[in-house]
């Protein structure tokens, strides 16, 4: 903190933050049942680290 | 005869609905949630005011960018045009970045997508809330 509002997230945090609040909002705009939104959101949830985190892997041998 | 009536009946009803649309989208548009709290969609609009609220207040707090309208590319223009998206919250954005945006580091350029993502997400959101007042969704 210095000042204002403000903080640092790491990458991997800041990634997990936008997977989750994303993936609340697609979940209450394309599903109407509250179990059907809870499955959305979980499984939106996963694909969203699985393929954040693949993509990082895949791209690990260029990185340097 | 019935279609008759329909099409007495037709156009004066889809002003109607057409106008409270327009005015259920605009709202949604100002304030993320307004436009779906105006269809007594409570648990969307709450969603939608917190998700796209969360999106803004991150994205301030990393010091991402936010566009003016004094672009100097196509870029810079859309990236206003996604910040805009947020409506009301583009200015709260604006009064908590005190210090200024800061995209040397990835924090403050993840900042940016950040931003954009809530405007282009609320101007989601304010669509369907409009499509749900047209009667097109549910």
């Amino acid at each position: 903190m210095s000042g204002g509002f403000e903080f640092k997230l790491s990458h991997f945090q800041a990634m997990l933050l936008f997977a989750l609040v994303i993936s609340i909002a697609f979940g209450f705009l394309s599903r109407r049942g509250p179990l059907d939104r809870a499955k959305y959101i979980v499984w939106s949830l996963f694909l969203f680290l699985l393929i954040g985190v693949g993509i990082g892997w895949a791209m690990y041998p260029f990185s340097r | 005869m019935a279609d008759e009536i329909i099409a007495r009946a037709g156009p004066h009803r889809d002003s109607g609905f057409q106008t409270r649309a327009f005015v259920v989208g605009v709202a949604g548009w100002i304030l993320p949630g307004l436009g779906h709290a105006l269809l007594k969609m409570w648990g969307r609009a709450l969603a939608f005011f917190l998700t796209v609220g969360l999106l803004v207040l991150i994205g301030a707090g990393m010091r991402g960018n936010l566009f003016a309208s004094s672009g100097n590319d196509a870029f810079d223009s859309l990236g206003y045009i996604a910040d805009m998206g947020t409506g009301t919250f583009y200015f709260l954005a604006r009064s908590l970045e005190k210090n200024g945006a800061d995209v040397s580091h990835a924090t403050g350029d993840y900042g940016t997508r950040f931003l954009a993502t809530a405007g282009v997400l609320n101007l989601l959101a304010a669509l369907h809330a409009y499509e749900v007042a047209r009667g097109r969704k549910a």
